[in-house]
């Protein structure tokens, strides 16, 4: 069924290099619409360079960027955003030393003529939280004061106040306690009811296969397998990672049509 | 086997010609030019063999000081103190020595005198590594309350004892002269120093503790190695550098005056960094430090030596022929100094880590060009969270705790405290007009230069350069007046100007260049003040036209200069008598800037960009832009401080503004600024000046004691106490306000009588 609508971003052949370092090889990736998408591989196997050529914060070498089918360039991080293109990067980027609010709409407080409309910023912000249905005490409180978890939150309601179509979570469990993790994996199944896609870049296979529809895995930037998660194992992923091949790769709905033969 | 062999690379030896393509060998290349253009401009005194051991004995006691100040260095820290540390030592031991003083020996002298500097040494590194003040700040602080000390303990004058020096401790006073060989015996304990320097940073574990610690201090500490210890005994080493030179210096004066190691941090820094040591941290060599430091002293002792020539002079009728020097007036030597060390500073980053050399030499002969390391990919600075539960409880609190919770209230009630305090001392006349207006002129000084120096503050930037910018424009104005003839209004834009472009630098060379803030505001404080004295040459310039005093002035008498002053007796009459129009200046910037920073983007901006810089620019704020215009604006109040500066006192002195960017870093931080950013409002920060001026009032107070005397504390005791202040007030904002010292000392109480519960969270 995810094969007959297009794709909401579709990357093909996808090369980038830095100096004499291939760090992507003709790499091809899709995601659905309201997909949830787990980004797998060794260290250094090009998941970020991935992601952030998909940002625009480093530009591709060759290959096409595909959003909603649209050829894209882009140049920059906020380029994309315009794309509905959010990502939140691991260690959250907030400012410790401003309230929750304020970093909801970090770099782009509503404003009044001159001045910061400081009551439609706290108004919008409890709105983007009940969304979320994450609870913190106050808007008002400052970031510096809450925990990991909690300014996780105030990151994803960052994002998501954009309005975005898809959330790019770069190692979203790292530094998270096993509540924290779970309150987490709560909130990206309401994104999914919402109908945010979401790409996970982790190293924890399990939170992936709890919340995920589907796996990728990178190898020294190449595809090496695309699996649905309903019709895989951690185990055969875990092979994929480590002794994986381009050769052998093939899309999730091949290796779903191999199953069944 | 044998082609095995031949094939086998050799244990890897530095080639000589890698050796030659070394930064020392270039500094010894540009010490050989330098010398010879010396030569060429003053042949009279270079030419000479005396000229080369001259210069080598005067870089001596620097280079002395360049072997420990390489260590700290190294090690990521600042030592500023150093050249007050030469001065306290010389001093110590002088009244130590002296027959007019306490007339003891030799050794308990110079023991003593030791003994002051290690103290110096282990406050410098237990404030920076166990309490966590910024380096620049602890020793800066350092300098000031040892130069005041210096002059406190001298009361400015001479002390000499050159007839007991030929009766004791004539061994100590033979390592200042010369000996048999004809050349300085300083020069022969400088190579010693140099000598175990290279061997103990080179070879030694110390030596490797201290690159680790310099070049990741986490990853040393997770590999075990102390690193609090490492910076501290870094410290330690620079003080007895320091006190080594100090007590050299005596040796060859046989005396001290209160100028002994003015400036001399501003040398020893520069030598060092252009010995090849990255301001960075982690890189660094004792040789490349000695080098320096006599490439330094050349520059230093070229500059200074002047170009003989022969002036005609009309006598009366009669026409001479004198011969004189043109020398460069004073100032210009800091002011190149400054310039040096900026440059130095720029060298490592742009040059060395770019592989500039390297890569042209790659690009002329057509081979691959040597791939570019990663500049500036330091650790990720991520969300602060160190957890301050004082906002928590601000949310909570209601009434008068919501007011205690708040950044500034400490400074708030402080200025109410203290004004009271002064009243009570002398209740004849701390509540007078005069004092009143006095107390807000002072006021209005600090809170110029707080107002600009907040929105730097709260970027995560310092300005330590505001005191000298103040100079420069002060000097500008009065220099553009007196000698160029410039109308006042051209005078006073040209002077803002001036500060601006200051501002410019200051930013081009933070922001653009990428260098910390401290080091580019460093270069400034000593170029400004450098420029500012040259330019009036040193003197004081006074005799401006009236309507410029009118800016200096009381509001009453600019009213009664255009003839509409209210009359006597009346209220508006009082409240023009008391307020002076730089006050109400002063007001008006600090409403427009407070408005600025509270209520719009732009002041959301600072705040986002000082508490963390790569979350702001994720987000989309330019805040490069932001830094920028805030050392600018921090420049231009200062410029204006300095205009009011001169207009007040209808002349402009060299010394103007000095210490002032102490009591201004003082106000902000007193006031809610926090000196790693991200804090700081333009409320508190007036309050905070309030705060400095009322204890500076204080402390210059007539204290009338019971039996009729009076008593007034001097000058430069009061300079000691301000820097204790500075020091105390960013020891309070770490501890208490951001560290929640309290709450930490009552949950370790608490966990220590339920053990059981503590061990269960953990």
């Amino acid at each position: 069924m995810p094969e007959t609508k297009t794709p909401l971003i579709q990357m093909r052949n996808i090369n980038k290099a830095f100096g004499p370092v291939q760090a992507l090889k003709d790499v091809n990736f899709t995601l659905a619409p309201g997909e949830i998408l787990g980004l797998v591989g060794d260290n250094s196997a090009g998941k970020s360079t991935l992601m952030k050529v998909l940002t625009g914060a480093y530009h591709r070498d060759t290959g096409d960027v595909l959003v909603d089918g649209q050829p894209t360039d882009f140049r920059s991080p906020h380029e994309s955003r315009d794309k509905g293109i959010e990502m939140i990067y691991q260690d959250f980027a907030l400012c410790g030393n401003m309230d929750i609010a304020q970093n909801i709409f970090l770099g782009r407080w509503p404003r009044r003529g001159l001045f910061v409309d400081r009551k439609r910023m706290y108004a919008d912000a409890e709105a983007v939280l009940s969304r979320l249905k994450v609870d913190v005490n106050s808007v008002f409180q400052k970031v510096e004061s809450l925990s990991g978890g909690r300014q996780q939150s105030v990151a994803i309601a960052r994002a998501i106040s954009f309005n975005p179509r898809v959330v790019i979570l770069d190692e979203p469990t790292a530094n998270l306690s096993v509540m924290a993790t779970e309150r987490l994996l709560e909130t990206m199944a309401e994104l999914k009811r919402q109908g945010v896609a979401q790409i996970i870049i982790s190293h924890r296979l399990t939170d992936i296969f709890e919340v995920g529809d589907r796996i990728m895995v990178l190898k020294r930037g190449q595809n090496v397998g695309d699996r649905y998660i309903a019709h895989t194992d951690e185990h055969e992923v875990l092979e994929l990672i480590v002794s994986g091949t381009p050769e052998t790769a093939i899309t999730a709905d091949q290796a779903l049509a191999a199953r069944a033969a | 086997m044998a082609v095995a062999t031949v094939s086998s690379p050799k244990p890897s030896r530095r080639l000589p010609l890698e050796l030659i393509g070394g930064w020392e060998v270039g500094l010894i290349l540009f010490m050989a030019l330098l010398y010879l253009v010396g030569v060429f401009i003053n042949p009279v005194f270079f030419g000479k063999a005396d000229a080369l051991v001259s210069v080598l004995r005067d870089t001596a006691r620097v280079g002395i000081m360049a072997v420990g100040m390489t260590f700290v260095i190294v090690n990521k820290d600042l030592d500023l103190s150093v050249g007050s540390t030469v001065g306290l030592v010389a001093t110590v031991f002088s009244i130590c020595f002296a027959r007019s003083h306490y007339d003891l020996g030799i050794v308990p002298s110079i023991l003593a005198a030791v003994a002051f500097g290690v103290a110096v040494g282990l406050v410098n590194g237990f404030l920076v590594t166990t309490l966590r003040v910024p380096s620049f700040i602890t020793t800066l602080t350092m300098l000031f309350i040892g130069r005041g000390l210096v002059l406190g303990l001298t009361g400015g004058k001479t002390i000499s004892y050159s007839d007991k020096a030929t009766s004791d401790g004539g061994w100590f006073f033979a390592l200042g002269a010369n000996n048999g060989f004809g050349f300085n015996n300083q020069i022969l304990v400088f190579a010693l120093v140099a000598l175990v320097g290279v061997f103990a940073l080179a070879k030694t574990r110390w030596g490797y503790e201290t690159y680790a610690t310099g070049g990741n201090e986490m990853a040393a500490s997770y590999a075990g190695i102390p690193t609090k210890r490492v910076r501290i005994r870094a410290y330690v080493l620079s003080a007895l550098c320091a006190t080594l030179a100090g007590l050299l210096n005596v040796a060859q004066d046989k005396g001290v005056t209160s100028q002994y190691g003015q400036g001399a941090e501003l040398i020893v820094i520069a030598a060092v960094i252009v010995g090849g040591a990255s301001i960075l941290g982690g890189r660094g060599r004792v040789l490349g430090g000695a080098l320096g430091a006599m490439l330094v002293t050349l520059i230093d002792k070229v500059l200074r030596e002047g170009i003989p020539m022969t002036r005609i002079v009309k006598v009366g009728d009669v026409e001479m022929q004198v011969q004189g020097m043109a020398q460069l007036p004073p100032g210009a030597v800091p002011a190149f100094l400054g310039i040096i060390l900026l440059l130095a500073v720029l060298i490592e980053p742009w040059i060395i880590r770019r592989q500039v050399f390297p890569r042209l030499l790659a690009r002329l002969r057509g081979r691959p060009l040597p791939p570019l390391i990663e500049v500036g990919g330091v650790a990720i600075e991520g969300a602060q969270t160190k957890g301050s539960t004082a906002s928590d409880k601000a949310l909570r609190a209601r009434g008068l705790g919501k007011f205690l919770a708040r950044r500034d209230a400490a400074a708030i009630m402080l200025t109410i405290v203290l004004w009271a305090v002064g009243l009570y001392l002398r209740p004849d006349f701390w509540g007078s007009i005069d004092n009143s207006f006095n107390l807000l002129l002072s006021f209005t000084e600090v809170g110029l230069l707080s107002i600009g120096l907040t929105y730097v503050i709260a970027n995560g930037d310092i300005d330590l350069s505001v005191g000298s910018v103040l100079a420069l424009s002060g000097a500008t104005a009065a220099f553009l007046m007196k000698q160029l003839g410039f109308d006042p209004w051209s005078a006073v834009f040209i002077a803002l100007a001036a500060g601006a472009a200051a501002g410019f630098v200051n930013a081009l060379l933070t922001v653009r260049f990428g260098l910390p803030a401290f080091v580019a505001t460093l270069g400034m404080f000593y170029m400004a003040r450098g420029i500012g004295a040259w330019m009036v040459a040193g003197r004081q310039l006074s005799g401006f036209s009236e309507n410029f005093n009118l800016l200096g002035r009381k509001l009453i008498e600019v009213l009664r200069y255009f003839g509409i002053a209210p009359e006597p007796g009346s209220l508006a009459y009082e409240i023009a008598a008391a307020l002076s129009v730089q006050t109400i200046f002063m007001l008006l910037v600090a409403l427009v800037a407070g408005i600025v920073l509270a209520k719009t983007p732009f002041g959301q901006m600072v705040y986002a960009t000082g508490g963390n810089r790569r979350a702001a620019e994720y987000a989309g704020i330019n805040t490069n832009r932001v830094r920028f215009l805030s050392l600018v604006f921090s420049a231009l109040c200062a410029a204006a401080a300095g205009v009011i500066y001169i207009a007040f006192l209808r002349s402009f002195n060299p010394s103007a503004g000095q210490l002032r960017e102490l009591d201004a870093i003082a106000a902000v931080i007193i006031g809610g600024g926090s000196i790693f950013g991200g804090y700081g409002t333009v409320i508190g920060a007036l309050a905070g000046a309030a705060v400095i001026a009322l204890i500076r009032a204080l402390l210059s107070l007539q204290v009338l004691l019971p039996d009729g005397s009076s008593f007034v504390m001097p000058q430069h005791w009061v300079n000691v106490f301000i820097g204790l202040i500075l020091i105390t007030a960013v020891l309070g904002d770490i501890w208490f306000r951001q560290g929640d010292l309290v709450g930490s000392i009552r949950r370790r109480f608490a966990r220590r009588s339920t053990p059981a519960k503590g061990s269960a969270h953990a």
